[in-house]
């Protein structure tokens, strides 16, 4: 057990709803440094919306998130938000995009960062096209890149694997294999058990709002976990 | 709110046996004068209705306590009641004095106009959202920047069309004593009427909101 | 780095955009281009009676521009969710207000002006300096057209019905815009007078400054869910 340390991100009692719609409900969650995390559920669970309450997209309705980031003064600057929507101006190229945000997040030497970045995904050929012009495996490299400009502690990533095929997945994990030897926190939403549960070092379902499951990766076994999930959602269900 | 009912409807009473029976007939404009009273109150409560739409979303932004968004949706409900009421009671009786049925170049009747307009606006805003702090925050807005709209529509209306001499003077001629017991009895009838139907709808929100998180915590529990 | 680098990268950002897709920004004038030709079709130009309505039609012609860039505008924002990206970062709301609000008012500009150019030559009025003051008249009402709609251009980008909600809403907040740039217009162009333009400027510039405000410190709640 490693010493206590104050958690990264601590979630209590988080509740999100829309009117009478229950999308996060009663979430009791710890995040510490350099874990990998795993979220999955079926549609309609509410991860999306976990994640986008995380990332201050929205606000809770009632529960408490305690941030533990070092130095950053606002918590969206510790935070690093990748979904299946690419948040890139199709019209604007490579650089172009990455140097906008750059900017935008105020980060030293814009141009320089940028140029990085767009070399470490492996999209220096790419630089000076429109995205709109790029492949779906492109795009989300180039959308990592930009979630991890400002240098996140956190970094949150919703369903990346949507639309890629197996090379571009592959590649994908990869990326994300590196950042997690880094030492990068990651909470990761994704249908793709396999990534997935490669990837993770925790593991939690979520249904109907709750978080149904959660474990250590050591403790589930790669070639039962479907039928765990199957039984997990359905428990869930039944539980209340 | 029951304790209000009978105050309201003695009020009433008291307003209708005062504007259709105490008052005197107006000399000049006959028996259809009688509808001044009961445009007046409309009036005024349109634009009371008009301000608690902004305070409550004002006070919504402020605490994001849903009661404050039921009291301004509520009110824009009763509000956009009395405004047609104000327009359409000011047709019938500018028709045959006047010989017009609105009144373009005065101010009143044109800020109604766009007071009647923004109440709709507000309406279809909220019928678009689904429910939520999206759709409370959404209206607050709207209340807020359309409540600036007022005045500054009103200035505009009088500074730029009213240079054509103005159609309409204010009620007509002197008012006489029994005019003005009448008109403030209907004043504070209408008032209350507006008040209590408010406080109606915002507790029939409440229930409707109570009831879909009941129906919420069933299907869950399914 | 400050506000006003801030606002500039924002600005910049939706020029690169819209001079890349010209198209857009051709298509918004041409269809006020439409719109006059209609006008002219409808209201014969030849006619006295049609001269003194000149000036309404001008201004109602402009509002329909007007409408389609600032819903545009956010329809960008939406292609790639772009607008959680402008969320996400720490850049204050208020700014990104700003940078929005500037940005439509440039392009409005540009298709105003347009507009005014074929409205004198189709109503055949004289090009002479007057007309720098309508101009004037445009510039400061497409401050207050901009402002109010980007905020409420923001707020229905994520309703299906937008396209038709936006007008609804924006409409009769702008109403009274319209008098005194009607009758200021009127005065240059039929009386060629310009005393009275004092009050109409100072009343569209208050309604400028009350409306970048309120749209300034309001946006937050716009965006933010």
């Amino acid at each position: 057990m490693p010493p206590q340390s104050v958690p990264l991100l601590r979630l209590s009692k988080l509740t999100k709803k829309f009117g009478a719609i229950r999308a996060v409900w009663n979430v009791d969650l710890e995040i510490s440094r350099g874990d990998v995390l795993a979220i999955f559920g079926p549609n309609g669970a509410g991860k999306t919306t976990l994640l986008r309450v995380i990332a201050s997209l929205t606000q809770p309705t009632s529960g408490k998130m305690a941030f533990a980031f070092k130095g950053h003064n606002q918590r969206r600057d510790g935070v690093g938000y990748v979904s299946h929507l690419s948040l890139l101006y199709n019209e604007l190229t490579g650089i172009e995009n990455l140097l906008f945000y750059a900017r935008l997040y105020q980060i030293k030497d814009a141009q320089q960062r940028a140029g990085e970045m767009l070399t470490e995904m492996g999209l220096e050929e790419a630089r000076n096209q429109p995205t709109g012009e790029y492949s779906r495996g492109m795009k989300q490299r180039l959308t990592l890149a930009r979630a991890l400009l400002h240098e996140p502690q956190l970094l949150l990533l919703d369903e990346p694997y949507t639309g890629l095929d197996q090379h571009g997945s592959r590649l994908f994990t990869e990326v994300l294999r590196g950042l997690k030897q880094e030492g990068r926190t990651i909470l990761l939403v994704t249908h793709n058990l396999g990534e997935g549960l490669e990837l993770c070092n925790r593991v939690i379902i979520q249904n109907r709002g709750e978080v149904v499951f959660q474990a250590p990766r050591e403790h589930v076994d790669p070639s039962g976990f479907e039928r765990l999930y199957f039984q997990a959602v359905e428990e869930g269900g039944r539980r209340r | 709110m029951d304790w209000l009912l009978i105050p309201l409807y003695l009020l009433m009473v008291a307003a209708l046996y005062g504007a259709l029976l105490y008052a005197p007939t107006e000399s000049e404009m006959g028996e259809v004068q009688r509808i001044f009273y009961f445009h007046m109150g409309a009036a005024w409560n349109a634009f009371l209705a008009f301000f608690g739409v902004f305070l409550g979303g004002f006070l919504y932004l402020f605490t994001r306590k849903q009661s404050w968004d039921r009291l301004a949706a509520s009110c824009a409900e009763i509000g956009v009641v009395f405004t047609t009421i104000v327009l359409l009671s000011g047709s019938v009786w500018a028709r045959p004095i006047w010989n017009t049925w609105l009144a373009w170049g005065d101010p009143r009747v044109m800020t109604t106009m766009v007071l009647w307009l923004i109440y709709v606006a507000y309406f279809l805003l909220r019928s678009s959202l689904p429910e939520g702090e999206m759709k409370y925050k959404y209206c607050a807005v709207f209340g807020i920047i359309g409540f600036l709209d007022v005045p500054i529509v009103w200035v505009s209306i009088r500074w730029w069309r009213t240079i054509h001499p103005v159609v309409i003077t204010s009620s007509g001629a002197q008012l006489e004593p029994e005019m003005i017991h009448a008109l403030i009895v209907s004043v504070i009838a209408m008032t209350v009427l507006g008040v209590t139907l408010v406080m109606l709808r915002m507790a029939m929100r409440l229930n409707n909101s109570m009831a879909e998180e009941l129906v919420q915590e069933l299907v869950e529990r399914a | 780095m400050n506000a006003i680098t801030l606002i500039w990268t924002l600005v910049a950002k939706d020029l690169k955009i819209e001079w890349r897709s010209r198209q857009a920004l051709l298509t918004t004038v041409f269809f006020a281009l439409l719109i006059l030709v209609v006008f002219n079709f409808a209201f014969d130009p030849g006619s006295p009676a049609t001269r003194e309505a000149a000036p309404g039609i001008l201004w109602v012609a402009l509002l329909f521009p007007g409408i389609i860039q600032v819903n545009r505008s956010f329809q960008i924002e939406m292609e790639e969710g772009t607008l959680y990206g402008l969320i996400l970062s720490p850049v204050d709301r208020g700014i990104l207000f700003l940078g929005k609000f500037l940005a439509n008012w440039l392009f409005l500009m540009v298709v105003d002006l347009v507009v005014l150019f074929l409205f004198l030559i189709f109503y055949n009025f004289s090009l002479s300096l007057q007309v720098l003051w309508i101009a004037l008249l445009v510039v400061l009402s497409g401050f207050g057209f901009a402002a109010v709609g980007t905020l409420f251009g923001a707020m229905v980008s994520n309703i299906r019905t937008r396209e038709v909600l936006l007008p609804i809403l924006l409409f009769p907040i702008i109403l009274p815009i319209i008098l005194p740039a009607v009758n200021a217009t009127q005065e240059v162009l039929l009386f060629q007078e310009i005393q009275s333009l004092n009050r109409s400027v100072g009343f569209l510039v208050c309604f400028d400054v009350i409306y970048v405000a309120a749209g300034f410190l309001l946006f937050d709640y716009v965006v933010s869910d």
